[in-house]
């Protein structure tokens, strides 16, 4: 829509309120979403909705269920009661498959990228679903076979270049240090060109410098392509500066949800979450 | 076909019952001794997550090797002992050569290992003592034991008992003594139980040897029973399915995997000739394991997988 | 420093995907193939292509076949032998029901029924993964090999149980199995074939398929989030494993033995084409060619050696240390150079890039 108007911007990570966007309609939106594992409630009647465009952080202490939630919107988890609702079709249950096909990427806290493959071969992975060739053509290295790899190596070029790790595109993910292994793996979720990308923890067990790039990244994506993000994060100041809007769980509940500003001044957030308030 | 696959069979069960249980407890008996050379595997399983391969191949190594003592003259009680020390050797060898160096790695390259190991163990014991059958007495009656209507293989009754006994005092072992405990610490979390103090190298040296004492006493009563040649590694190896089908990270579920084949294959082999004409143990187990994973992966007795992110 | 790649600037993404994207590879292939094609069939007798280069060939093509399935796919099968005698005897089943059928075509429908068998046995791979796997996949090995050996009618109901390979002509007058065929013209027939289907393997490698078997291989999880359907992905691994594996099994039977009983596939016969890829290297094609040679050549180097030492009628003790010394291999090569040959030839070339100035 509109937001091809702003994507040439400059693109320095600015403060939050610098940055014009067009957040859309709701997106996804989780309507009272329980899950148990057994006995033990990781969520309980949880709601709130992801609207387009935007960068929607959801925080809470360790425990709180972020991970249960982002494992439920992108189909890991079936929640036992409570819908998920993508681009207005509601789903008792999401399958990642499926997911994946309505364009929801990820990646993960503890980095799932595929070890003995090159970091380009990493990021091709996530065109997958948009080749065609039968693999009678790939046996045969044919027609579309060609072609697509062809065309998709460019794309992922792209992305590499866009995420500068253009130096290791040959070297096997295993051998990475961890924050370029971080980096791959935001480029193979890139490459699958998702609606809405779920990002577990991005920065964590970065340096500072790292978490820069890493934040510079995540708003370039959200500007450049219109990507709806919601994120996971630890790092109280990268949230603050980056997310349009904040939810905050607890024990597996929802505790409040608004901008970094109303959630900051929530008083039971300040309570239950950032304890007492220092200086 | 449901002839074959139902009404002979079970006509010709209910024709003579004495004669189906003289099956299925010679079965059952059997399955013992699946029992105990699963039961050596669960521990190294347990104790290092190494899924052992050449848990058969050391069932004849150490029937090889205890034959081959017994047959240059050695006393009974010294061969005994002697194989016991070679096996206990062998797992200090194998602690030292192969699971030091491979700490760490996937799961599946150290099960391709000990699939080296398995032809290394064959390769090394068949040029020691060369691969005639040897035949091994060691004094078990072979008469027939008559209970009521059954007639019963008097050797396979005694076998089955000291492999029972063994089994029985494994489990224990296991469950109630320091060691067992310690065993079973590292078998929960190695990095848990290193840092209480427990020496891991120390403990796996102890089930591997466990595993190879297991190994000499099943190899000595199949071998008094068969005669000592290179298809015991393939009997033996029929531990693996039994596992699978208990669950093994469960000791009560491969003594239950153990005697469920044993019998299973008695049974499906003697009443079911007519549908699959016969040697059919060679597959069963593997079969039924096989069909046992597709419906519940963790097998019978297991704790369920659970999958994390 | 003869292998370097300055200078060759690769201007398109097209260059860059060649298999062989470096000059000095492409003349090597050409090379190693004008070896294979003249060469060989020039220099050596009929002994050597008929003892050596067609096991070692139709080896080469059963590993490539695993390697797809436990290299690529990581789904480890110990099956191999049963899909073997799967391939031979599915062809021999419909070579003597139809004569009149080329016999290419017969080679290609032997591996579509081998493949069904594969896929039929892989359905355990659905829940299980690792070792678990590989002991299911023990039944395959044990059950086929027994069916075939049991049930008469594989063989035509031959008195032996062994199967004999009629003679087949490839084009008009130039038969390629059993007794009545050349052994160059075997040798030709079957290289040309393993050439097409390395070549197609090494396809399918690179591109989408070939992908997703290793995403599914290196985790499972994170490849199905992504949209790899796991289910299909190690059917499909399975299928096109067991489709080369049954090939390879029908060759086996048709030109390399000429006749073979269902007990010639057993389960050494897994553990040598398992050990081909672990010493050739997992997850290459290049692995399944050096690791049928090395399991092809160690016997017969260590037969030379045992009587070079003096010790005839050896056979025996030879049997038995090639098994510890193999063994004994194994462990080495997994602690050692878990990629196997493939890529120790990768290290050298990587030296030879700098020599003789490696600073």
């Amino acid at each position: 829509m509109d937001a091809d108007a702003h994507s040439h911007e400059p693109r320095a990570p600015e403060p939050r309120s610098g940055r014009a966007r067009a957040i859309g309609d709701v997106l996804l939106e989780v309507r009272n979403v329980t899950l148990r594992f057994g006995g033990v409630r990781a969520l309980s009647d949880v709601s709130f909705d992801i609207k387009r465009g935007e960068i929607r952080a959801i925080i809470g202490p360790n425990g709180a269920g972020k991970s249960s939630m982002l494992n439920v919107i992108n189909g890991f988890y079936q929640p036992q009661e409570g819908q998920i609702v993508f681009k207005g079709t509601p789903l008792k249950k999401m399958r990642p498959h499926f997911a994946a096909t309505q364009g929801i990427a990820r990646t993960f806290q503890n980095i799932a990228l595929f070890k003995g493959m090159s970091t380009l071969d990493n990021v091709m992975t996530g065109r997958m679903l948009k080749m065609q060739a039968s693999w009678f053509e790939q046996m045969l290295y044919v027609g579309r076979a060609k072609r697509e790899e062809i065309e998709h190596r460019r794309f992922c070029e792209d992305i590499i270049d866009f995420l500068e790790i253009q130096a290791v595109r040959r070297t096997p993910v295993g051998k990475l240090p961890y924050g370029l292994q971080k980096r791959v793996e935001l480029a193979r979720a890139l490459a699958a060109e998702p609606e809405l990308l779920l990002l577990d923890e991005p920065m964590a067990g970065m340096n500072v410098e790292e978490k820069e790039d890493m934040c510079r990244f995540v708003l370039d994506v959200n500007e450049e392509f219109n990507t709806t993000v919601a994120l996971i994060e630890h790092d109280m100041g990268v949230v603050m500066d980056i997310s349009d809007r904040v939810v905050v769980l607890d024990y597996g509940e929802l505790l409040a949800d608004g901008t970094p500003d109303e959630v900051k001044a929530d008083p039971e957030v300040i309570q239950a979450y950032l304890g007492v308030q220092h200086d | 076909m449901l002839d074959a696959i139902l009404l002979t069979p079970i006509a010709e069960i209910m024709a003579f019952p004495p004669f189906f249980f003289e099956v299925l407890i010679g079965g059952l008996l059997t399955g013992v001794m699946y029992a105990l050379v699963a039961l050596g595997f669960v521990l190294i399983f347990k104790a290092s997550g190494v899924f052992n391969f050449s848990q058969g191949a050391m069932v004849l190594f150490a029937a090889l090797t205890f034959v081959g003592l017994e047959d240059m003259g050695v006393p009974l009680i010294l061969a005994l002992v002697v194989t016991a020390a070679v096996m206990v050797a062998f797992a200090f060898a194998v602690e030292r050569a192969v699971l030091r160096p491979l700490v760490g790695q996937a799961p599946i390259t150290l099960f391709m290992a000990t699939i080296g190991i398995t032809f290394f163990l064959d390769g090394f014991g068949l040029t020691l003592w060369g691969s005639e059958v040897r035949r091994l007495d060691i004094g078990i009656p072979a008469e027939p034991l008559v209970i009521g209507d059954l007639f019963l293989n008097g050797f396979d009754v005694v076998a089955a008992a000291v492999c029972g006994a063994l089994v029985l005092t494994l489990a224990l072992f296991f469950q109630y003594t320091a060691t067992g405990r310690a065993l079973r610490a590292v078998a929960d979390d190695h990095t848990a139980a290193m840092s209480v103090g427990i020496p891991l190298k120390v403990i796996w040296t102890i089930v591997w040897s466990v595993a190879g004492l297991a190994g000499l006493v099943a190899g000595i009563m199949w071998g008094a029973k068969l005669g000592v040649q290179p298809s015991l590694a393939l009997i033996a190896l029929k531990a693996l399915p039994v596992l699978i089908l208990g669950g093994f990270t469960s000791v009560p579920g491969a003594i239950l995997g153990g005697l469920i084949i044993g019998a299973g294959e008695a049974v499906f082999e003697v009443f079911w000739v007519g549908l699959h004409g016969g040697a059919s143990q060679d597959w069963f187990a593997y079969m039924l394991a096989m069909v046992v994973l597709l419906f519940r992966p963790q097998g019978l007795f297991g704790e369920k997988i659970i999958e994390r992110v | 420093m003869f292998y370097l790649e300055t200078g060759q600037y690769k201007t398109s993404y097209a260059k860059d995907q060649q298999i062989f994207p470096l000059v000095q590879d492409r003349v090597g292939m050409v090379v190693i193939l004008l070896v294979a094609f003249v060469a060989i069939p020039l220099l050596s007798s009929n002994y050597w292509l008929s003892t050596i280069m067609l096991p070692f060939l139709i080896y080469s093509l059963a590993a490539i076949g695993l390697n797809i399935l436990t290299g690529y796919a990581g789904q480890l099968s110990l099956g191999t032998g049963g899909f073997m005698a799967t391939g031979a005897f599915a062809a021999y089943k419909l070579t003597t029901a139809f004569p009149e059928l080329h016999f290419v075509l017969v080679l290609i429908l032997a591996g579509v029924i081998t493949a069904f068998v594969g896929v039929l046995f892989g359905l355990p791979s659905l829940r299980i993964k690792g070792f678990y796997l590989a002991v299911a996949t023990l039944a395959a090995q044990f059950f086929l090999v027994w069916l075939y050996n049991k049930n008469p009618w594989f063989t035509n109901y031959s008195a032996s149980g062994v199967i004999s390979a009629p003679p087949r002509e490839v084009v008009p007058g130039v038969v390629v199995t059993g007794a009545s065929g050349t052994p160059e013209a075997k040798y030709y027939f079957v290289l040309v074939l393993v050439v097409v289907l390395a070549w197609m393997a090494k396809n399918m490698a690179r591109s989408k398929m070939g992908r997703a078997w290793m995403a599914i291989r290196d985790m499972d999880i994170a490849a199905e989030i992504i949209g790899i359907r796991p289910a299909a992905t190690k059917l499909t691994a399975f299928a096109v494993s067991s489709f080369y594996i049954g090939i390879a099994g029908a060759l086996w039977a048709f030109t390399y033995t000429g006749s073979v009983e269902a007990l010639a596939f057993e389960i050494n016969v897994s553990f040598d084409v398992l050990f081909m890829i672990i010493i050739g290297g997992l997850g290459t094609i290049l692995g399944g060619f050096l690791g049928a040679a090395f399991i092809i050549l160690f016997p017969i180097a260590l037969n030379q050696s045992l009587l070079a030492m003096g010790l005839q009628n050896a056979i025996e003790l030879a049997s038995h240390l090639e098994f510890m010394i193999m063994g004994a291999l194994i462990v080495t090569f997994l602690i050692l150079e878990p990629h196997g040959l493939a890529r120790l030839w990768q290290i050298f070339k990587q030296k030879l890039r700098t020599w003789p100035f490696p600073y």
